[in-house]
């Protein structure tokens, strides 16, 4: 065994109960593993000077506060405990007030992270990052956004999967019972394009007037819309609507699942050259994002569809979702024609918290 | 080298499974459908089982919802009902 393990509920010897000893030239990666600990890439190792120079990023806050209780583990998060799975990830100390913030965000019943973790669904959070934050700490949401190069954008959507897998305690098999598993499992965290955006900051269109903020949205990865020619947003939007309208996902049975509809700043563009408004978006897509109802009663028996929804003919087109106000637009990515929906789990809503409501600082 | 853990403190104790009865015969079994897909078919077999075999009486309750735990209501009722649970998952 190449780590001492002091529970923290039973300290032994000389040290805190929340610190291990890690032998000399151990491998970092696999003395935690030992422990069930990490996703199995590369890690930094927590060391308390790393741990305390994190928690500057949160100067005001008690770092031992719980922040918030998460399931399926019911484990503690406080603020420490976010700091040493930044520091595991490469995170700066800016970007912990996000960390703790989405944290918060996920552990607000209507997100039921209690489902999120443990169901057999690919389901994984994107975090999105909006306001002054996003600059201020280097979250990007330009040209590339949801992939790879940006280190506030990786290291703090890693971050979020290491403190579901540890303090959460979705670990595959056991408190994640994912059949397959997914790419976004190993984290998901953009900015919000506001600047190339047409329409207000995402969190004005629910009601969250701050200078930063952080949705989280528990939902399939992100699926492509490929449209390079068109000039109506309506001949954009069939296509968005056309990736929504699939049987192959929760939100086909479930009518209060969301759709995240990332658009990229030209499709946005277009929508808006033409007098569409963020909410004119959403009530197109909300119509036009639908299959016959028979079609989605033979592929699904167990239902949990709004009553109306229920009373549909089956010759009528049934929506993918009860109401418009269940598809949330925001811009996100750079030059070029690609935009993105991402489905929810279902049984899940879309949550967007201040950043200054969060605590002192901003943490 | 020292370093943090990093999953901290629960805030309660994980529940562990009640001892189970020695013999089934004369007691209360409740089925707890999930609502998942294939349960319904799983338990009732069990529970017809059960019955032919040991002649244990059984309650059928259901979740609202396969995606959200049963709700407290549902199982303190079953707790004064039964005297075991059967319930699971399945796809």
């Amino acid at each position: 065994m190449s780590v001492d393990t002091r529970p923290s509920e039973a300290p032994s010897g000389d040290l805190p109960g929340d610190l291990l000893d890690v032998a000399e030239g151990e491998d970092l990666v696999d003395a935690l593993a030992a422990h069930g600990w990490g996703d199995g890439l590369p890690l930094v190792a927590p060391t308390p000077e790393r741990v305390d120079a994190m928690l500057a990023g949160c100067p005001d806050a008690d770092p031992d506060e719980v922040v918030a209780v998460l399931p399926p583990r019911f484990g503690e998060a406080t603020r420490r405990t976010l700091a040493v799975n930044a520091v595991m990830t490469g995170c700066r100390p800016e970007h912990l007030p996000v960390l703790v913030a989405a944290v918060r965000a996920l552990a607000r019943p209507e997100v039921n992270l209690r489902g999120v973790n443990a169901t057999t669904h690919n389901v994984a959070p994107l975090v999105v990052v909006h306001g002054e934050v996003a600059r201020t700490a280097g979250y990007h949401g330009g040209l590339g956004a949801l992939g790879p190069g940006n280190r506030a954008n990786a290291a703090t959507g890693r971050a979020l999967r290491l403190v579901l897998l540890h303090v959460a305690g979705a670990t595959p098999g056991d408190g994640d019972a994912s059949t397959q598993g997914g790419p976004t499992k190993y984290g998901l965290c953009v900015a919000e394009n506001a600047g190339a955006s047409p329409w207000p900051a995402y969190p004005s269109a629910v009601g969250v007037d701050a200078p930063s903020a952080v949705t989280v949205h528990c939902g399939e990865a992100p699926h492509n819309v490929h449209d390079m020619e068109s000039d109506d947003p309506a001949r954009i939007l069939d296509k968005v609507a056309s990736a929504m309208a699939t049987t192959a996902q929760n939100n086909a049975c479930i009518s209060q699942g969301e759709y995240l509809v990332l658009l990229c700043p030209e499709h946005a563009a277009t929508c808006a050259a033409a007098g569409w408004s963020r909410r004119d978006v959403s009530s197109y897509l909300f119509q036009k994002a639908r299959l016959p109802a028979a079609e989605l009663k033979q592929a699904f028996q167990l239902r949990a569809w709004a009553p109306w929804m229920n009373r549909l003919a089956d010759d009528d087109p049934a929506p993918m979702t009860e109401h418009p106000d269940n598809i949330r637009v925001m811009v996100v990515g750079g030059p070029g024609k690609h935009s993105s929906v991402v489905p929810s789990w279902g049984m899940t809503r879309t949550v967007t918290v201040p950043l200054d409501e969060t605590g002192p600082r901003s943490c | 080298m020292l370093i943090h853990r990093p999953d901290g403190g629960v805030a309660q104790a994980p529940a562990e499974l009640a001892p189970s009865p020695p013999v089934l015969a004369g007691r209360r079994i409740g089925i707890l459908d999930n609502r998942k897909p294939n349960a319904d078919v799983l338990l009732e077999r069990l529970a017809d089982r059960l019955v032919e075999r040991t002649g244990a009486t059984v309650v059928r309750t259901e979740t609202k919802n396969a995606a959200i735990a049963c709700s407290d209501q549902v199982l303190g009722l079953l707790a004064e009902e039964v005297d075991v649970i059967l319930t699971g998952t399945a796809d």
